[in-house]
């Protein structure tokens, strides 16, 4: 007989701060799928997808202590968590080397057989994204889900760096009507 | 900025999606922990973010969970080490330790190999010390004997010269088994020793010895036995004070008190 148990805010985290594996079960249940739809749609590969999205739950286990609930609610914590995993990975110079392989065989053979690779525009927030304008959505695109830091982005996009942050500011305000 | 303005901004969104520097971040935690509304328009936006990927989650591999739990138990065992972190040192101390013996096992298989050669290089030493000192025992015993004979030679010679020795010259009697043999006794007139000669005599059997005698008045008196073997060429037999003649006999091994007449083989008289 499984026992389900279901905890408020506060009940959970002070039971992931005992290192209750009941908690870290239902951690898991509640919040593996929308973690690893924001992994997927950063490194559209479903491998990696997976490698990741077990990094990010070890790495809760191991960080809960350092969780403040005056910065935000336990479910950010644990998205930014993946988000930041994810660039990481996306960054590291043997994902960037295996990149190139692929593109390299793809050029030999003009098969596009990037078999875990996986096309993720039509989901999620980038589904979203894309009822954005243009300028506003290269943005979102190049600083959430390549993880550019709004200098980089002003340099890239060839923009004054105020402009970048207000820009961003204006899309983000955008999105988030969209996602209401 | 009053907070409206601020909730507006943007700052907001760009603070829950991990968009924001470091600076904004500050500036954001002072708003949040200053303005319950800063506080409810985050919560506000957290919602929102959180049931929109709610509703767009995409459902991880099954095997995923138990590997991740699998991890997670490992965890608990390292964090359990961390607490005691003597194991720690120890298995550090260990590892220093096992350099440590490896260098020994490496020099004493090293000192092993060196121990051999120089055992061998000193039994083959011991073995040529060993011959020598044979040799060097064997050439003092001979150096020994020698000497020896030497000095037997030497005092031969000796009393050979000198001038108070008187010379019996003594010769196979007509009943003698060997015809032909002699013999001489040198006798010290001032100490009265006798020593004896052997010219020729013929090797005795085993189990009889020559005995000399001095004739004293007619009668004779042992004056001690001899062997050839010795091949000492001046034998001393006993003293004798008074004499008029000497006589050797063929004895049994032994000597005898009285001489056998029929095995006489020399006799002299002494120069009166």
């Amino acid at each position: 007989m499984a026992i389900t148990a279901t905890y408020n805010e506060q009940e959970l985290v002070s039971a992931l701060r005992e290192r209750d594996n009941r908690a870290y079960s239902y951690l898991y249940d509640n919040y593996s799928g929308a973690l690893y739809s924001i992994i997927l749609q950063i490194v559209q590969n479903t491998e990696l997808a997976n490698d990741i999205l077990q990094e990010v739950f070890i790495n809760i286990w191991r960080k809960i202590e350092t969780y403040d609930a005056n910065r935000g609610r336990i479910f950010t914590w644990m998205l930014n968590i993946a988000r930041n995993a994810s660039i990481d990975a996306l960054r590291s110079k043997s994902y960037q080397n295996s990149m190139k392989n692929q593109e390299l065989g793809e050029n030999v053979n003009n098969i596009g057989s990037r078999s875990t690779q996986t096309n993720t525009d039509h989901i999620g927030l980038k589904k979203t994204l894309a009822k954005l304008k243009p300028e506003h959505r290269v943005l979102i695109e190049l600083a959430y889900f390549k993880g550019y830091t709004h200098e980089e982005i002003a340099q890239i996009e060839d923009i004054p760096l105020g402009t970048v942050k207000t820009r961003i500011r204006n899309a983000l305000l955008q999105l988030k009507e969209y996602l209401q | 900025m009053n907070v409206q303005d601020y909730i507006a901004s943007g700052m907001i969104e760009n603070y829950v999606l991990g968009l924001a520097s470091a600076e904004e971040r500050a500036e954001f935690e002072r708003m949040s922990a200053a303005h319950s509304e800063v506080r409810a328009a985050r919560e506000s936006f957290e919602l929102i973010l959180e049931k929109q990927l709610q509703d767009q989650a995409i459902t991880p591999p099954a095997n995923l969970k138990s590997k991740v739990f699998a991890e997670i138990e490992v965890e608990k065992d390292s964090q359990q080490e961390k607490i005691i972190p003597i194991r720690r040192i120890l298995r550090v101390k260990a590892n220093w330790a096992r350099s440590v013996a490896a260098a020994a096992i490496i020099l004493l298989a090293g000192s092993t190999i060196l121990n051999f050669y120089f055992f061998t290089q000193y039994k083959k030493y011991i073995n040529k010390y060993d011959e020598l000192v044979a040799s060097q025992n064997q050439m003092a015993i001979t150096n020994k004997t020698l000497e020896t004979k030497l000095s037997d030679y030497a005092s031969a010679i000796g009393h050979m010269k000198d001038t108070g020795m008187a010379l019996v010259k003594m010769v196979d009697v007509p009943t003698s088994p060997s015809p032909g043999c002699s013999t001489t006794v040198y006798w010290d007139t001032r100490s009265k020793d006798v020593y004896l000669l052997v010219n020729n005599l013929p090797k005795p059997a085993s189990d009889k010895q020559y005995q000399l005698w001095a004739m004293v008045d007619g009668k004779p008196v042992d004056a001690g036995i001899f062997d050839m073997n010795e091949g000492l060429p001046f034998m001393k037999m006993k003293n004798i004070p008074e004499a008029q003649a000497f006589a050797i006999t063929l004895e049994k091994k032994g000597g005898s008190s009285v001489p056998t007449m029929e095995s006489m083989y020399v006799m002299g008289k002494v120069a009166g």
